[in-house]
């Protein structure tokens, strides 16, 4: 099958408005502690909406490369087989898990992935201030293999459809902890939470999509500690509310490094290296930051 | 049809949540606060001063050769380090010192003050003189 009988994420739009609205209205009435500045709010909702359209701009050539590879496929997954859901429920989730460690190790992706982390908040309408340029960064080919092995282009979307769907409901302050055993298998609103704070304890941990065993398996697990409170953003917040900005100021920023560069080394660096990566090391990486707090823990 | 149904529904939820007016409570920053802001951002950066805007919507502090900016940005901060030089020799009229932070996500941030440079600033940090304004030497 080519194309999906059905989109997961646009049967869960009247879904994700309704929980806004009441992870607001709980708010309002100090239910619970979620927090929404006005501008953030239309910030995030905004990229959102223009994420759907900067989409179409290249789901046409990532769809066509994936029928393309799928024509080429070593096995047939029958759409209607059960062992086949269980199958890319898993392997669309390890995908996930590499698509989005990339995304934030090395600064081309990250360049993509950043507005994802770009507001000081973390409610559920940020869990709708998707990217506007992942497809031009060519992450899609990362779901490609699924294809391969025979995965039909269908069952991809929907797959890739339901995670996101899935990650949607944890971007909230709301719920504090879910049951032990839930916690140990899932993404939940705890782990996620530590994977947008910017506390150097917390960066670059819990990769997840939907399962957080990716993250304890490969050593980038970090549960979220009573005794540090989340502070959300990026290592470098924005300075004000304009989506543009949010969108594309590390693109920027890669292109005045690029003008800047003296050889195919910084050129790389730039391009390829960690967030923040120098020529001299005179800026912050994530690395950095960590080992710094670490160095002052010891000392303190 | 369907994109005009979205674009309803993010002005609603943008309606919503004005009304609701959930924000992050905002008060005008403390030497403390602005102390604990800084080391937070700055970890491992001593202060040698610094200087609270007089509407408390931000501050300044001196870290040896650089100086350490904490701006308010709606219910948050944001914050920068620039070359100390740079900061002394910025822009200031009609009590706001405009600062260049030379970043694409962050380009510039603004502070009000009554006098800017400082008092004592061009000398040694750890002798400087009280300044006009709510500045603290620690
Ligand atoms: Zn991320
Ligand atoms: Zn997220």
């Amino acid at each position: 099958m080519i194309h999906a009988p059905f989109d997961p994420v646009t049967l869960a739009v009247p879904f994700f408005v309704l929980a806004v609205i009441l992870e607001i209205a709980l708010a309002r009435f100090r239910v619970t502690p979620s927090n929404y500045e006005t501008r953030d709010t239309m910030a995030s909702l905004s990229m959102g909406f223009g994420s759907q359209i900067a989409g179409l701009l290249t789901a046409g050539a990532a769809f066509a490369a994936t029928i393309w590879v799928w024509e080429h496929r070593i096995f047939t997954v029958p759409f209607t087989a059960w062992w086949g859901w269980v199958a890319i429920f898993f392997l669309e989730d390890l995908t996930y898990y590499w698509f989005h460690r990339l995304s934030h190790e090395r600064r081309f992706w990250w360049a993509a992935h950043v507005n994802h982390h770009s507001s000081q908040h973390y409610n559920l309408s940020t869990a709708l201030r998707q990217t506007w340029t992942g497809g031009v960064s060519g992450t899609w080919a990362l779901w490609l293999p699924l294809a391969f092995f025979g995965f039909s282009p269908a069952q991809i979307a929907i797959q890739k459809g339901i995670s996101l769907v899935y990650q949607f409901w944890i971007h909230t302050e709301a719920i504090k902890r879910m049951p032990a055993w839930f916690e140990a298998v899932f993404n939940t609103p705890s782990h996620h939470r530590v994977h947008h704070a910017r506390n150097p304890r917390y960066l670059d941990r819990n990769y997840a999509g939907i399962l957080i065993i990716w993250d304890r398996m490969f050593g980038t697990f970090q549960p979220e500690l009573d005794e540090e409170k989340c502070r959300y953003g990026i290592v470098k917040n924005l300075g004000d509310f304009n989506v543009l900005r949010a969108a594309f100021h590390e693109w920027i920023g890669i292109g005045k490094d690029l003008l800047s560069a003296r050889s195919p080394r910084e050129v790389a660096g730039y391009l390829f290296g960690p967030p923040g990566w120098s020529p001299d090391g005179s800026r912050e990486t994530s690395a950095t930051l960590r080992a710094q707090w670490e160095a002052e823990r010891k000392a303190g | 049809m369907q994109t005009a149904g979205s674009a309803v529904a993010v002005g609603v939820l943008i309606a919503f949540a004005a009304w609701a007016k959930i924000a992050k409570p905002m008060s005008p920053l403390t030497d403390a606060r602005a102390r604990a802001l800084m080391a937070e951002e700055f970890p491992g950066r001593p202060i040698d001063a610094l200087w609270v805007a007089t509407d408390g919507a931000g501050a300044l502090a001196r870290s040896g050769a650089a100086a350490l900016v904490l701006c308010e940005v709606g219910d948050g901060y944001v914050a920068r380090h620039i070359p100390w030089a740079q900061a002394v020799a910025s822009s200031f009229r009609d009590g706001v010192l405009r600062l260049d932070l030379s970043d694409v996500a962050a380009p510039a941030a603004r502070l009000a003050f009554d006098a800017w440079p400082p008092l004592g600033a061009e000398v040694e940090a750890a002798n400087t003189k009280p300044a006009k304004g709510r500045k603290t030497a620690s």
